[in-house]
């Protein structure tokens, strides 16, 4: 009697879940199948799910692309996307924290500026930000496009949560045994949101990775550019080019999967209270 | 936590904080500061003219009649995405986090929307929600209702870019969810397995108390990026059908970019600012009564 | 001590080398959108051709995608940091040049004559010299040849009225639930070009008032309304497209007749499996058509304006670079010399490719106003709602003057 509804109840989470499934993967399959239109429309009432004439093309013109090269277009993305994810994941972490366990005079106020940060568009700070960077002679430089990342308020918002609920006797026993402050940090604290952590690399990977309106206004010698970039360049005037627009799409989501899979695994492993008695 | 009281430590704190907090003042504060100035003038920016005008452009802009429909959309948003998005990412998070054949696969499913570009989701979220031919429309006739023509409606396309936001958004923030729910000491499930709790006492006593910080987290963060929604409202109507889905950031866009005018688009940043810090405020204030930081 | 000074030394031995990259030598930077997505081979071809020619000048190009190029330049422009060169198109050239952000090219040697009369007026104003046209293009009638078969109607000619092409696009509309007769959107540019043609215009003679709700503009508005209301209407509305673009209807045979721009040409090319031509847009009491250029100006923050002269001046009247223009059908060029353009007439599709430079004739510029973008914006507003709602074309051109006149767009 028992089993029997716990196989219908699985049976019916299964369908629910592959429904859901079905309906979130739609668009991604609508991308995935444009990049193999070649000169058919790619936008037809009913939509074609399978080409007529499957073909390479967009992919080729991707990887052929005129006045480019797309492997320094993406050694260039991947090289920003990691100096991102470092800068952002040391500085945020740190920052947090402070703010999750060290209580000073203020720290809530200062906080409370961090978010206030988050509440202004970035629309209106490009201009006197583009200023800040001439100024500092960073115009067209990678350090230009990198050294903003250290003011990732997101990252530290989302760490110092996790940290909040850390057990501070863990951190206090360990610092009464004479552990540096900085030895608490990496050797305990780190390991016990490795959760999060990971989930933040891979968030910090994606936005260094799909950055797009930045490094097009910064950076302006052609092969400094990014991938995003040089992608979005080829959505000109004409657009009739969407097959190869997808293409490119579809490319600049396969490390992005890499990294999310990496990091994935690092979540499911779950905390490690190593380097506890 | 107890800290040894020692000029060590502080100079250790200092450094901790220095690398994010030097990066703040210099990328955040001074530009932000910048706006707060030119909120205050009639700058043209591509004329670099800049005059002081005080108040004017937020006089302008709090009695023009544009104004109080940019308020209209931009929380009707708010409140049709938030608990949205706060229950499917909670969702999410909690079935994925079960041990089932195929959690891998449908995982990284549901992490799709996530990755795919917005230029490809809005080709087909528009088929999706087209009044004649739509996806939506179709399923809802199938149980007898008849669905309005979303994105070309004045009245139903800021809800048809709700469920397009939720789609996309729902995969990033159920990771966070995952990744609190995977950080939760193992232990504490034990001892309430020792103790015979049953799975609603476990959800309700370990669970969520220990969760509840992360989705403190998504209730404030998605205020504060919910009241700035843009890109799914730009690539989807554009501030149509016939100004029917403006909002905050698409104001302040078209004011900086379209017509250059710069100090209407920080005045208008800085209406904006206020309202997220009333609510972020509210939101602080009330965290002590259900967030739960002890360990 | 002793180190410091020894690199100081070592430095100072080296900067003559250095300094080698002649004095000569000016690069300028050049910001441009038109070659991004199908040309970029053939700026490059021009550009090697002008650095040729002028030993010591280098042009370092800044190619960005149009949807992102006018935020990119105006980021600059107002971060102190504008391109030597960039590229414009008409809209924004006048939002430029009315802000003074392009500098005065009087005197700075640009042979006007090598370039069209009416391209010239268009970058110029009050006697002074703006920029230097590159390129235009326009918007022409483009018809299925095998829907009219179909329907057994004769092509559309270069005499037809708007009332011949509805008539035909009923006609044609009538062979099916999924075909259309004509495509023509209801938007500020579509407007401002059509009223021409019915001898109407958005504002009065000397620019100090709005005139859009005058009788000849409710004539045409009306006319277009017309197309897209009712149970048979000709012209598919935004539901009816469903996500879909008007050229992807026009390439699945779907569309009669399309108003667009002649840069469609090529994929029509590639993808249109049916016979298809062009005329000249229909008028009212008269023709009128698009005038869209792209024209090349200086930074008046510039410090090197005579190199960046002779680079603009090249680019759009020197032959060999003309030349690579024409070959890569990429726009036409703006000179004055037509019969090098008749290169252009032999390629087909379409056969009717005359019907281009008979456009020209008829071209309307777009409203100088220094507000532009406002009140496009409001026209827009109002416009885009008309295909769903029950708004006469006086009323909504009533709703606009109203809104134009409190927005107080046009003080100077």
């Amino acid at each position: 009697m028992r089993k029997k509804h716990s196989v219908v109840r699985t049976i019916l989470f299964y369908l629910l879940l592959i429904a859901m499934a079905i309906v979130t993967l739609l668009p991604f399959l609508w991308m995935l199948s444009s990049s193999f239109k070649g000169s058919e429309s790619i936008r037809t009432i009913p939509i074609r799910w399978i080409p007529e004439h499957p073909t390479l093309e967009g992919y080729r013109a991707v990887f052929n692309m005129q006045g480019f090269s797309f492997a320094r277009a993406s050694f260039n993305s991947l090289f920003l996307a990691l100096m991102c994810t470092v800068v952002q994941v040391f500085s945020a972490c740190m920052a947090a924290f402070v703010f999750a366990k060290i209580p000073f005079k203020g720290s809530g106020k200062l906080f409370g500026l961090y978010l206030a940060t988050m509440m202004i568009p970035g629309t209106v700070t490009m201009v006197p930000n583009y200023i800040i960077l001439r100024v500092l002679g960073l115009l067209d430089s990678y350090t230009g496009l990198i050294l903003p990342s250290l003011a990732n308020v997101f990252g530290v918002f989302l760490m110092r949560q996790s940290m909040m609920t850390l057990n501070d006797s863990y951190l206090e026993s360990a610092m009464l045994d004479g552990a540096s402050l900085y030895r608490v940090f990496l050797v305990i604290v780190l390991p016990m949101v490795a959760p999060t952590l990971a989930t933040m690399v891979l968030l910090a990977f994606m936005g260094g990775w799909n950055s797009y309106l930045w490094p097009l206004i910064v950076l302006t010698s052609t092969d400094k550019q990014t991938l995003q970039v040089v992608l979005g360049n080829m959505n000109g005037l004409y657009k009739n080019k969407e097959h190869v627009l997808m293409a490119g799409a579809v490319l600049t989501i396969l490390p992005i999967l890499l990294v999310y899979l990496l990091t994935q695994r690092k979540v499911d492993s779950g905390i490690s209270l190593g380097g506890l008695k | 936590m107890y800290l040894p009281k020692s000029t060590g430590r502080k100079v250790a704190t200092a450094a901790f904080l220095a690398p994010s907090l030097i990066g703040l003042v210099v990328f955040c504060l001074i530009p932000i500061v910048s706006t707060l100035v030119f909120s205050l003038m009639d700058y043209d920016m591509l004329a670099g003219s800049m005059q002081w005008i005080g108040l004017k452009n937020f006089v302008r802009i709090l009695t023009g009649r544009e104004f109080p429909q940019v308020l209209l959309h931009t929380f009707t948003y708010l409140v049709l995405y938030l608990p949205l998005i706060l229950a499917l990412a909670l969702m999410e998070g909690m079935v994925l986090n079960h041990n089932f054949k195929g959690r891998q696969v449908f995982r990284t499913i549901f992490y799709t929307p996530v990755i795919t570009s917005w230029v490809a989701a809005a080709v087909v979220w528009t088929w999706v929600l087209s009044g004649k031919y739509g996806l939506l429309n179709q399923m809802l006739a199938g149980i007898g209702i008849s669905g309005p023509p979303w994105l070309s409606s004045k009245e139903w396309a800021m809800p048809g870019i709700v469920f397009a936001a939720l789609w996309k958004d729902a995969g990033y923030y159920a990771l966070m969810v995952l990744a609190a729910l995977k950080s939760i000491d193992p232990a504490y499930y034990e001892a309430a397995a020792i103790d015979g709790a049953t799975p609603a006492r476990r959800f309700f006593s370990i669970t969520l108390p220990l969760v509840s910080p992360t989705l403190f987290l998504l209730m404030v963060i998605n205020v504060i990026y919910g009241l700035q929604v843009f890109e799914s409202v730009l690539i989807m109507t554009d501030g149509g059908p016939g100004g029917g889905t403006t909002v905050f950031l698409e104001r302040i866009y078209k004011y900086a970019f379209d017509q250059y005018k710069m100090g209407m688009a920080s005045a208008y940043s800085w209406i904006l600012f206020l309202l997220i810090l009333l609510f972020t405020l509210a939101q602080f204030r009330l965290q002590k009564k259900w967030v739960n930081y002890d360990a | 001590m002793k180190k410091l000074l020894a690199l100081v030394l070592a430095i100072a031995m080296f900067l003559p080398l250095i300094s080698v990259a002649s004095a000569e030598d000016v690069t300028l930077t050049y910001a441009c959108f038109s070659a991004a997505g199908a040309q970029e081979e053939t700026l490059k071809k021009m550009i090697s051709v002008f650095e040729s020619k002028n030993p010591g000048i280098k042009i370092d190009v800044q190619l960005t995608g149009y949807a992102d190029y006018f935020t990119t330049l105006a980021t600059k422009v107002a971060g102190g940091n504008a391109p030597d060169v960039f590229e414009m198109n008409m809209e924004n050239f006048l939002s430029y040049m009315l802000r003074g952000q392009t500098a005065d090219l009087t005197n700075l040697g640009i042979a006007k004559d090598n370039y069209s009369a009416g391209t010239i007026a268009a970058v110029s104003s009050d006697g002074k010299l703006y920029a230097v046209p590159e390129s235009f293009s326009t918007c022409v009638l483009i018809y299925n040849k095998a829907l009219f078969d179909q329907a057994g109607l004769s092509y559309p000619t270069d005499t037809w009225t708007w009332a011949d092409a509805q008539a035909a696009a009923e006609k044609i509309r009538a062979l099916g639930d999924d075909i259309w007769g004509y495509n023509q959107p209801i938007t500020y540019n579509e407007f401002y070009k059509s009223i021409a043609s019915n001898g109407g215009s958005l504002l009065n003679a000397d620019h100090s008032a709005f005139t859009v709700n005058s009788p000849e503009n409710v004539a045409v508005l009306d006319a277009m309304i017309a197309r897209v209301r009712g149970d048979k209407h000709v012209m598919p509305t935004q539901e009816d497209l469903a996500g879909r673009g008007d050229w992807d209807l026009f390439q699945d045979g779907k569309i009669g007749m399309i108003i667009t721009g002649i840069w469609a040409f090529p994929t029509f090319t590639e993808k249109c499996k049916f016979d298809w031509d062009i005329v000249t847009e229909p008028g009212f009491k008269t023709k009128a058509s698009f005038f869209f250029a792209n024209v090349n100006c200086i930074s008046p923050s510039s410090a090197k304006q005579e190199a960046a002269a002779k680079f603009i001046d090249a680019m759009g009247s020197d032959p060999d670079i003309v030349q690579l223009r024409l070959d890569a059908s990429w726009e036409l060029p703006t000179i004055a010399d037509q019969t090098k353009l008749a290169q252009y007439l032999t390629i087909t599709p379409p056969a009717n490719r005359a019907a281009v430079f008979t456009s020209m004739d008829y071209a309307v510029a777009p409203p100088a106003l220094q507000e532009s973008a406002a009140a496009t914006e409001i026209i827009n507003n109002v416009l885009s709602t008309l295909e769903t709602n029950d708004m006469t074309a006086q009323a909504a051109l009533d709703e606009i003057q109203a809104q134009l006149e409190e927005a107080d767009l046009l003080k100077k």
